[in-house]
């Protein structure tokens, strides 16, 4: 049986999974210069609040998926107004917000995984019973197929907002230089907290996403948020478009580099290609 | 009436007096010229001014007393009506030279503006400032694609279109052409015209004398000399301390 379709698929799946951390990822270190590591336990974030939604209080699963969704970019803006703003006003340097992140990161870990156990959970419905689907010599399942198309959309989405919308342009210039944003009246700190509720709110995505495909546990944030930053070191830290090149890109090597061997790999091989470009080419491959 | 106005202002940074006790009264709709050696603090008196850096004591007060400020900060003295530009150029670099320019346009009203896409009127209007300066050619162009010239002449562009009512300009004829020089002088004397108030860092003093109303001559962050150009100009101590050299 040739294989090849078969990683194909798994590569892109990958890739579409983590271009949805790195975007958010990207977005709010573009606007803020800080490794916002808290950005991983947004996923499990949105995870659980479609497990509570869904399963404990039985809401419709489209309904649930929206909230968890508002849910997790809720949290991301929560954290930029109660952590991140007044450290900000203080001039705390970026080495101060890294720590900061990695203790919210931590925080929040350690409450999910007090109010819901450490056990490994499934957002499926029906488990065993989704379509899937044959091409060639592949198979993708219903699950995968969504999470492609919802990646896809909301890369869309996000591409127009930034590039066509008056609030992309104030992004744009707040990620070039704060300072001078300031300096021509736009209110930055405001642009800052809907970067951090767009970016949370697409990494929460992720997590649902994931949950659907195989599962949520509290401590999935930090195996996502390294593949998210890996992805986003392969295209340029704060790139945008270079991210989602770089998640693919890194969804490829990761899943051909198994080809032969055992899946555990797979996170091995991930450092490797991220070592590989911190000594080589620490500014991505887009680097000029 | 006094739209600026500082009390006693002071900054020290490490030993250094930047800016030492320094009292300023500008008023409404002039023109005002403050002039310097190097090292003398008419840059930190602008990054005091814009809120870029925090100072010791004294006191700012904007439009009168309205405004008396112990803190300042970049984005409240945009709501007080205050702009500039910087003596090293600041654009956004990884911008199209439009959108510098656009940007400042965006509705203030963040949730609004994602609902804005680029309108015909606010391109219009870019358009127009462009024109004005000379470097619409150059629009679709990456701001650090510029040269030196043309990057300071959007940079006053940009502060233009904002809604500002005092303009701090720092050093905004340095190197240009003579050219670009008649037209910034052109803009400066315009914005007077429209009831405008300007700060014009300069060290030009020929550029001084036919734009300005008033000069602040400083030296080692204090004042040396005030008056109109021709008191502060015929001034024996600034001669000798200053336009000597
Ligand atoms: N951030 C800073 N840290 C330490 N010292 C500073 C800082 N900014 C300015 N200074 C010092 O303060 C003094 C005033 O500098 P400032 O830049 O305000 O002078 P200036 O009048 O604008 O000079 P120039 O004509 O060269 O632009 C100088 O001695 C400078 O070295
Ligand atoms: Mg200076």
């Amino acid at each position: 049986m040739n294989i090849i379709p078969q990683l194909i698929i798994n590569s892109i799946i990958a890739g579409a999974i983590y271009s949805l951390v790195a975007l958010g990822f990207n977005l709010i270190y573009g606007a803020t210069k800080f490794f916002n590591l808290a950005h991983g336990v947004m996923a499990t974030v949105g995870g659980y609040a479609v497990f509570v939604l869904s399963k404990v209080l039985g809401f419709h699963i489209g309904v649930s998926v929206i909230l968890g969704v508002l849910c997790a970019g809720f949290v991301g803006y929560g954290l930029d107004k109660i952590v991140y703003l007044p450290l900000r006003k203080k001039r705390a340097s970026n080495m101060i917000l890294l720590v900061a992140s990695l203790g919210v990161f931590t925080a929040l870990e350690a409450i999910i995984a007090i109010l819901f156990t450490s056990q490994f959970r499934t957002l499926a419905q029906h488990i065993g019973t989704q379509r899937i689907y044959e091409v060639g010599s592949a198979i993708i399942t219903q699950t995968q197929v969504i999470i492609l198309i919802a990646s896809l959309v909301l890369m869309a989405i996000l591409g127009f907002v930034l590039k066509k919308t008056m609030f992309g342009k104030a992004v744009k210039a707040v990620s070039d230089d704060e300072e001078v944003a300031k300096i021509i009246g736009i209110n930055t700190n405001k642009i800052i907290g809907y970067v951090f509720f767009i970016g949370s709110a697409i990494a929460g995505l992720a997590g649902i996403l994931i949950g659907f495909d195989t599962g949520i546990e509290p401590v999935m944030g930090l195996r996502l948020l390294l593949k998210g930053v890996i992805a986003s070191i392969i295209g340029g830290v704060g790139n945008i478009y270079g991210g989602v090149a770089g998640s693919f890109l890194l969804g490829l090597v990761e899943n051909f580099g198994i080809w032969k061997i055992s899946a555990e790999w797979k996170d091995a091989i991930a450092f490797v290609v991220l070592i590989i470009f911190l000594l080589f080419r620490p500014k991505g491959i887009f680097q000029k | 009436m006094a739209i600026l106005k500082t009390n006693k202002l002071t900054k020290h940074f490490e030993g250094v007096h930047a800016v030492d006790g320094l009292s300023l009264n500008i008023e409404k709709a002039t023109i005002v010229a403050i002039v310097g050696p190097n090292g003398s603090g008419k840059t930190t008196l602008v990054n005091i001014l814009t809120g870029m850096i925090p100072y010791d004591s004294g006191t700012v007060i904007v439009s009168d007393t309205t405004h008396r400020l112990k803190k300042i900060k970049p984005y409240t003295m945009y709501s007080y009506g205050l702009t500039r530009t910087f003596q090293e150029v600041r654009l956004f670099d990884q911008m199209s030279v439009r959108d510098n320019i656009l940007v400042v346009l965006t509705k203030r009203k963040v949730i609004q503006s994602f609902f804005e896409t680029q309108k015909s009127d606010y391109t219009k209007a870019a358009n127009k400032i462009l024109q004005k300066v000379g470097i619409w050619e150059k629009r679709n162009e990456l701001a650090k694609n510029l040269s030196y010239g043309q990057r300071k002449l959007l940079e006053i562009a940009r502060a233009l279109v904002t809604q500002a009512e005092i303009f701090l300009f720092d050093e905004p004829f340095a190197g240009l052409f003579p050219e670009m020089r008649k037209m910034v002088s052109h803009i400066v004397a315009g914005l007077k015209r429209k009831g405008k108030t300007v700060i014009l860092i300069e060290h030009d003093m020929d550029v001084v004398r036919e734009l300005s109303d008033y000069i602040y001559v400083m030296d080692s962050g204090r004042l040396l000399a005030t008056g109109t150009p021709r008191e502060v100009l015929s001034n024996k101590e600034v001669r000798e301390a200053y336009l000597g050299t």
